[in-house]
């Protein structure tokens, strides 16, 4: 038990400060990460997530470039590069006959060698690394402001407009239809994307910042079926997870983000195999699980249309 | 509330430059169940979207009970296709209905005993109380199709636009569908449907409004349904008894699986 005690404080000594911090980014960035990552996952956006953190690249490198490791022109940078992708793409399919994801992959990809190619001209290949892979160990009080900022930003919009994200996601032309702003919605939650990803950045790079959005995402969505509890699911998972990663990584002596984004990734494995309800398992159960739809489906049949409105 | 009269005069709509409805003018009665038809391409998505305000319109109006659609927004209930929901979406039937509420309560306003009452009613009419609890995917398709009806009925709309409410349907489904449909508009809601089964809509609507680009037919369904408008609709294939029997059937059949 003491054992236990000692190699759980271990990391977190007071000459440590390195770990504090990355331990707060884990639970700030991971709640509200997890949360835009459940609307990515069931707006089927997964891909798109994964393209917008690749290209703003190029802007986080211009900007590093411009004016160093300021927090404001890293942010400025990241939310020009990723608002000029959206746009673009969105020029591109509808002036050409390229589809929209195709327009997407395209520029995404262009973006980021771009950004790779002018990264490793001016800075070191730590530097590169870094951008690549980021750097959870090396984070500075201005990266936990913006964190916080933005984590409690997105965590609030999320509470108040939670009727407004539901209908979005589940059926947005229901929503414009009953005169919800659905347009205004569908924006907020890229910008809070970007945003979220900008602010994921130097922890955790622009290739590997996805996973803290999807992995924790996909994995609720495997066990949950109601969209409250998804969102709470994706959330807890994507801080316990990354903090467990990370103490494996100090322990172990591995490199501290890919180590998080494996183990939320091997979470994510073992749901697909073991979620009673959506999982892989549910192959082997299939016929009870037959059985007992058919039992509720004979229940629930009409009986018959009933007048009073 | 007045009667849910749907006018469209001399509407004109465009996308870009190219006219998708030139100069439509027609009238949807309150209390009767309204076919939207004509050949793919023809407007009728259109149509659906101008009368939700989707679409501004070129030339003319829309009025719904002498109000601009603006106005009267509350009292449109639109089921979008089947095939564009997403089933497994993680949320339950009673959820879903209880989306009809929301517009009424905004984003912040707290449920009133007056909403789950609404809701339940809904359920309860629509024969999902048992069911409420579950997740959409493992519902049948009927009741997936009457889920989005409880919630166009929790929303307490008066005047529902179906896109396709047909595709995919078992034909005991179908037929619960048109049932309830027709109890609403026995109701008093005026029920309008896009469809392409030219033998389900002479059998069970009332109405007919004939589109391809332009009104080619508008008013009961026998009249505006008859071969010649058809013919004009589809192609002159169509005028011929036999060409239209075996037409109908191949739809009737399609409809079927």
């Amino acid at each position: 038990m003491s054992e236990w005690l000692t190699w759980l404080a271990a990391p977190l000594s007071s000459d440590h400060l390195f770990m504090w911090r990355a331990v707060l980014m884990c639970g700030l960035l991971g709640v509200s990460a997890s949360l835009l990552g459940c609307v990515l996952v069931v707006r089927r956006l997964s891909l798109m997530g994964d393209a917008l953190a690749h290209s703003l690249l190029p802007g986080i490198g211009v900007a590093w470039l411009v004016c160093g490791t300021s927090v404001t022109a890293l942010l400025a940078g990241g939310v020009v590069a990723g608002l000029m992708t959206a746009l673009a793409s969105a020029l591109i399919s509808r002036l050409t006959r390229l589809k929209e994801d195709a327009a997407f992959a395209a520029l995404f990809i262009t973006l980021f060698a771009a950004g790779v190619v002018l990264v490793s001209r001016l800075g070191t290949p730590i530097d590169l690394m870094h951008f690549l892979f980021g750097n959870i160990l090396g984070l500075g009080d201005d990266d936990l402001a913006l964190a916080a900022g933005v984590s409690t930003a997105t965590v609030t919009v999320f509470a108040l407009f939670y009727r407004s994200i539901l209908l979005e996601c589940f059926d947005p032309a229901f929503h414009r239809a009953s005169g919800g702003w659905s347009a205004a919605t569908h924006l907020g939650l890229l910008a809070l994307t970007v945003l979220n990803l900008v602010a994921a950045l130097h922890a955790l790079g622009s290739v590997l910042a996805i996973g803290l959005f999807m992995l924790p995402a996909v994995s609720a969505n495997l066990w949950c079926d109601r969209w409250g509890r998804m969102l709470a699911w994706a959330a807890s998972y994507a801080v316990v997870g990354s903090i467990v990663g990370l103490y494996i990584s100090y322990q172990a002596h591995l490199a501290s983000g890919p180590c998080m984004v494996a183990v939320l990734g091997g979470g994510f494995l073992i749901s697909s195999l073991i979620s009673p309800s959506h999982g892989l398992m549910r192959r082997w159960r299939r016929s009870t699980v037959h059985h007992r739809e058919g039992t509720a489906e004979r229940c629930a049949q009409p009986g018959g249309p009933e007048a009073g409105l | 509330m007045s009667p849910a009269i749907v006018h469209f005069d001399d509407v004109t709509v465009c996308y870009g430059r190219r006219p998708a409805i030139h100069h439509l003018t027609a009238s949807w009665p309150a209390g009767s169940m309204v076919a939207l038809m004509g050949p793919n391409g023809a407007g009728k998505s259109t149509l659906l979207r101008a009368l939700l305000g989707w679409q501004p319109l070129a030339t003319g109006r829309i009025t719904i009970a002498g109000s601009p659609v603006a106005d009267a927004r509350p009292r449109i209930g639109y089921l979008p296709q089947r095939t564009l929901v997403d089933w497994d979406f993680p949320v339950s039937v009673r959820t879903v209905v209880e989306m009809g509420r929301f517009p009424r309560r905004g984003a912040f306003h707290a449920f009133t005993a007056a909403d789950s009452q609404a809701v339940d009613a809904a359920l309860d009419e629509m024969g999902l109380t048992q069911v409420q609890d579950r997740q959409l995917a493992v519902l049948s398709g009927g009741q997936q199709q009457r889920t989005l009806l409880a919630r166009t009925l929790s929303s307490g709309a008066d005047i529902v636009l179906l896109d396709e409410p047909f595709v995919g349907l078992d034909p005991a489904s179908v037929a619960d569908l048109i049932h309830r449909l027709r109890t609403w508009a026995g109701q008093g809601r005026l029920v309008v449907a896009a469809l392409h089964d030219i033998a389900l809509a002479r059998r069970c609507f009332d109405q007919a409004l004939l589109i391809r680009t332009h009104l080619i037919a508008a008013g009961p369904i026998a009249e505006a349904l008859d071969d010649h408008h058809l013919a004009e609709a589809y192609g002159s294939d169509y005028a011929t008894p036999h060409a239209a029997s075996a037409a109908e059937g191949a739809l009737h059949d399609h409809g079927d699986h």
